[in-house]
């Protein structure tokens, strides 16, 4: 089984892509997936499960308590056969939704709720990794491999830069290592060129440039994956081919950050004022 | 400023760190041991945590309010049991009648966090329980919440919940926010306590002008006694002394102490402070705030209290009550003359060694003197530099003092310094049993008060039987 944390900044599209990759590599390739939302808005499986019905593993816990929680409750079985589970966690203020990962992630490893017979498991982390309960995917025994999320906006790279620092501190205890860098593109000028150069200065691999598409929006609206949706359009392709590059891919490194914001923007405004 | 050879700790040899704080005394120029800093690895500390502080030392002895520990319920041990003094039950009020609630380590209330709490927020929880344990208590006379490492970490907004409770229970509800983690030790809980209950207490006597004290019931000689914890019911030694002088006690923080005289504390003439350690925050703060001057004292052995008497005595300049106070202590000492010269031709030449958390330390050199004993080393677990001061101010030059001591430097330097008794607390009694060193619990007493003139027979009582108990004569054979 391959254990994949996804991350990148709040928004960015982290959750439409994990889900629209799970339902190419389920629909395309047969491969059996499941996705673990890490984000307390509980929203990581929605498309897959056709809208949010899904009960989350702390919000079960903190109904009929920890000896309560069940597979059969909180986790199911969408499109394609794609299962999902949500750890769910506080309102925004309050509380400590890392803990609430830490708990949701121990729980399912204790119940049993990641089957032998998985060949993906997705991680779907919220936004930035702000205390150590969101780097939970990435300890000992969790998440092999990451994929960040990013677009050519100056903060998404800033964003994608500070996961990869987090990234540096557990990689040589857990052996995570960085897969690549997904471009969710958002049509910034030269986004494409903008990215590879930080990939290479982070010492990692643009794994695939994702275009963006009406069609994206169309089947979220629909609560629906783009596979789901429409299967023939050319966006199903494009996360075909983000699929197969990610089953195939072998570049696997500890990135290299860059230290300094100074040259992190000067990255940026290179490639942004023409 | 380091230790001669000779009182090199053998036990420290490989966490030299230690050596820092230990210091040989010298009343011209002070040393000062590295102090209130925090422990470094390999020290097995006997430190408590900032929440023991403030739950377990000031804020504890408070009688008839609720206290709730917002914490899971291991920490919530320390709510009871820790003293043996329990508050007084108001002798003007039947058992069961409503004003006459007195709670201090009666019970323990704690919110019992779980998993589920942390993850999603506990105030819900501390609301609740605030109104449950209301219902249960109908008589208490305010709730004070204490947050712990756990709903520091998790940030609960503890004052939010206050405030509705206080609302609909129409009572004082404040927030004491010590978290464990807050500081080097439990000094940074008294600390916190003394500062946030000020501020509280200042918001609630404004919004509630009623609890201050009227004009007309002020009187010339009003004092509050600050630091007094009625350890053992020392108050029931110190309250008459200053009544027989002519003040009013109007309150003590916080020892056996109701709410309502608590926030009457801004009103008085003036303020005695005993232990200067936990309490001297609270005492400036009120200086400034209030301009109510406060007065060191000590209440321990007879010099002290009778000088604390004197500087009452001297701070109101009545000769009247100048006259008073050398006529109690006359009296006083004429009292205790046949049992103290007793227990001093006994104890003469004796040798102590002290531990105790700070102040006692200071306060106690001069008892010993007055017993004719001789102290050969002295520890502190989270004295000050101020302490410090005091200390080599009031030893011969010369007295080795240890800060923050362990386990091992403590045996190490009974060890080293053979004393006939050692001044500590209950949980290195055991330690020195096995080396055959008699000791008398000095958190909590053995059979206090041992505060002013009359507890100091009873202090001198038990450090006697404790060194001539006829055990002794079966070990070390």
């Amino acid at each position: 089984m391959r254990k994949i944390g996804i991350y990148g900044k709040g928004g960015i599209g982290k959750s439409t892509t994990t889900q629209n990759m799970a339902a190419a590599m389920a629909v395309s390739f047969k491969k059996k997936v499941m996705i673990h939302g890490c984000d307390p808005k509980a929203d990581a499986t929605r498309m897959i499960m056709g809208g949010m019905s899904q009960a989350t593993v702390l919000d079960t816990l903190r109904e009929f308590g920890k000896e309560n929680v069940t597979l059969d409750k909180v986790v199911s079985e969408g499109f394609a056969g794609v299962r999902g589970v949500e750890s769910g966690g506080p309102e925004p203020g309050v509380g400590c939704a890392g803990r609430g990962i830490i708990t949701a992630i121990d729980l399912m490893e204790e119940l049993g709720g990641y089957p032998d017979d998985l060949e993906f498991l997705f991680y779907d982390v919220l936004g930035d990794v702000v205390c150590g309960g969101f780097a939970m995917p990435m300890r000992q025994g969790k998440a092999q491999e990451i994929y960040i999320v990013t677009s050519g906006e100056m903060m998404a790279i800033y964003a994608a830069n500070n996961i990869s620092k987090g990234l540096t501190k557990y990689a040589n205890r857990s052996g995570i290592r960085l897969g690549g860098i997904i471009c969710n593109s958002r049509n910034v000028d030269r986004e494409r060129e903008l990215i590879e150069e930080f990939c290479d200065r982070i010492g990692t691999q643009m794994i695939y440039f994702v275009p963006r598409d009406n069609m994206v929006q169309k089947a979220e609206f629909n609560k629906k994956t783009v596979m789901e949706y429409n299967s023939d359009c050319n966006q199903a392709q494009e996360y075909e081919n983000l699929a197969q590059r990610i089953i195939e891919n072998e570049n696997f490194v500890i990135p290299e950050p860059i230290m300094k914001m100074d040259d992190l923007e000067q990255l940026v405004v290179k490639y942004g004022i023409d | 400023m380091s230790v001669p050879e000779k009182y090199k700790l053998k036990c420290d040899i490989s966490i030299p760190e230690r050596y820092k704080h230990h210091v040989l005394t010298n009343a011209e120029k002070p040393n000062i041991p590295a102090c209130n800093v925090k422990t470094i690895p390999g020290d097995m500390t006997e430190r408590g945590c900032a929440f023991a502080g403030s739950r377990g030392v000031v804020g504890g002895p408070i009688g008839d309010c609720i206290q709730i520990i917002h914490s899971p319920a291991g920490c919530a041990w320390y709510q009871w049991g820790t003293r043996r003094n329990l508050s007084a039950v108001y002798a003007w009020a039947g058992q069961d009648t409503l004003c006459n609630d007195s709670h201090n380590r009666r019970r323990a209330i704690t919110t019992d966090l779980q998993e589920k709490d942390v993850v999603f927020g506990g105030m819900e929880k501390l609301e609740k329980t605030c109104f449950e344990a209301w219902r249960l208590i109908p008589g208490a006379a305010g709730i004070l919440i204490y947050t712990t490492c756990t709903s520091g970490l998790i940030g609960d907004d503890c004052y939010s919940v206050a405030r509705r409770v206080e609302k609909k229970i129409g009572r004082p509800v404040f927030v004491i926010d010590a978290p464990g983690f807050s500081g080097v030790s439990q000094s940074t809980g008294h600390h916190h306590f003394n500062v946030q209950f000020y501020d509280q207490m200042l918001e609630y006597r404004k919004k509630c002008p009623e609890v201050c004290m009227k004009k007309d019931e002020m009187g010339p000689y009003d004092i509050a006694i600050i630091g007094e914890f009625n350890m053992d019911w020392d108050l029931v030694y110190i309250k008459p002394l200053f009544e027989k002088l002519g003040c009013r006690i109007v309150s003590v923080f916080t020892g056996g102490e109701r709410m309502e005289n608590l926030l009457k504390i801004p009103d008085v003439k003036l303020n005695v402070l005993h232990c200067q350690r936990s309490c001297t925050y609270i005492s400036k703060l009120i200086k400034e705030g209030f301009q109510v001057p406060y007065i060191d004292a000590s209440f321990f052995g007879i010099e002290q209290t009778a000088s604390a008497l004197r500087g009452v005595a001297d701070f109101f300049g009545s000769q009247k009550m100048k006259e008073k106070a050398e006529q109690i202590i006359e009296e006083e000492i004429r009292c205790i003359t046949p049992a103290i010269d007793f227990y001093r031709e006994k104890l003469t030449g004796k040798k102590v060694g002290m531990y105790v958390g700070g102040p006692r330390v200071w306060h106690w050199q001069r008892v010993m003197k007055e017993l004719g004993m001789e102290v050969v080393f002295s520890m502190c677990t989270f004295a000050h530099e101020d302490d410090y001061e005091k200390i080599n101010a009031r030893s011969k030059n010369g007295l080795f003092v240890v800060d923050n001591p362990n386990e091992f430097e403590i045996e190490e330097c009974l060890e080293k310094f053979k004393p006939d008794l050692f001044l500590t607390g209950l949980k290195e009694k055991y330690l020195c049993r096995k080396l055959g060193v008699p000791t008398v619990n000095s958190h909590s007493y053995e059979k206090g008060p041992y505060a002013c003139f009359r507890g100091m027979v009873n202090f001198a009582r038990d450090i006697y039987q404790g060194v001539y108990a006829p055990v002794w004569k079966f070990v070390n054979l």
